[in-house]
């Protein structure tokens, strides 16, 4: 007797495989931190500026233009090496940067953006890391892109590289 | 024989041994003595809160377990908001506004999640009816 090959099973067996073949080769990255801020408001937060001393409040600075924030420290390696790709927007794109220096001595960062140069519109302190919280920041550097009207349009956790610069600018322009 | 069996015995002995030590719960946390709070119910609600919120940063781990700076950061956040008089609700609604739903270690059930928390089922019922249906057939 000639035995019946179960096809119901062979089915569900493909598309299984077929499945996992899909999210094998589809291009994407499981390590990537999905964002819960994209399209929402920025949070609102107060903190002194670095540079005047002065007290910050985002509501009042958030408006009428587009504006990078960035997440930044003098101990961190990678905020160095995406210090250049910082200059560069600022020198060609003309849009205000505003550097968040997270747990960081503001000695060092003073005299670190005096060796490197200032891409920064603003430096705000913030000491205890309580503005990353209200930002949802994993870990630094961080970057956002937020629109004039004070929306939250794109995020990139990690250093800015050249490819990443290419995607801030033509968010920067669509946005403009 | 008596010697086979007592070999035996002792060779159960052990792999029973190595089943209830490899399930005793790792009671490790890395709450730090000052971020205690003198009272305890809020001890103990910020305790609660901290098992359920995954350190985002180490992704297994709660951030009661873990001893990364973002984790002690969010610590000192839930007992300072449970210090204001905020309710756990609140506190659960501070964190996923700003980290998403993924830093809940158990997602909430919504539109998002359905998939995740029924689709097991539906395979449960799914083969009991394969099962079932053989069953029949085969009678």
């Amino acid at each position: 007797m000639q035995k019946k090959i179960p096809i119901f099973p062979l089915i569900v067996f493909f598309f299984i495989l077929s499945v996992f073949f899909y999210l094998l080769i589809v291009d994407r990255n499981p390590s990537e931190l999905p964002s819960n801020l994209i399209n929402k408001n920025i949070p609102t937060f107060e903190a002194k500026s670095l540079i005047s001393g002065k007290k910050f409040i985002s509501t009042k600075e958030f408006k009428g233009e587009t504006i990078l924030v960035n997440f930044f420290a003098t101990w961190c390696k990678p905020c160095r090496d995406e210090h250049d790709f910082l200059k560069k927007i600022s020198d060609k794109k003309k849009v205000k940067i505003i550097g968040i220096n997270y747990k960081d001595s503001s000695k060092k960062t003073v005299i670190w953006l005096k060796n490197l140069g200032n891409p920064y519109s603003d430096v705000l302190v913030d000491k205890k890391g309580r503005i990353a919280i209200e930002w949802g920041v994993y870990g630094i550097p961080e970057t956002f892109v937020v629109n004039s009207n004070g929306i939250i349009k794109y995020r990139h956790v990690g250093a800015i590289t050249g490819k990443i610069y290419k995607k801030i600018s033509l968010i920067i322009d669509k946005n403009e | 024989m008596n010697r086979t069996n007592n070999f035996i015995s002792k060779i159960i002995f052990i792999i029973f041994l190595s089943f209830v030590i490899t399930q005793i719960p790792d009671i490790s946390y890395s709450v730090e003595p000052d971020e205690i709070l003198n009272n305890q119910n809020y001890e103990l609600r910020a305790r609660n809160i901290s098992k359920n919120i995954r350190c985002v940063v180490c992704q297994n781990q709660s951030i009661d377990e873990s001893n990364a700076p973002l984790a002690k950061d969010l610590r000192i956040l839930i007992r300072n908001k449970i210090k204001e008089g905020r309710n756990d609700e609140e506190i659960y609604e501070f964190l996923t506004d700003r980290y998403g739903d993924f830093i809940l270690l158990k997602p909430d059930i919504n539109l998002n999640t359905f998939v995740l928390w029924f689709l097991p089922f539906c395979f449960l019922i799914f083969g009991i009816g394969i099962v079932i249906y053989h069953n029949k057939k085969s009678q």
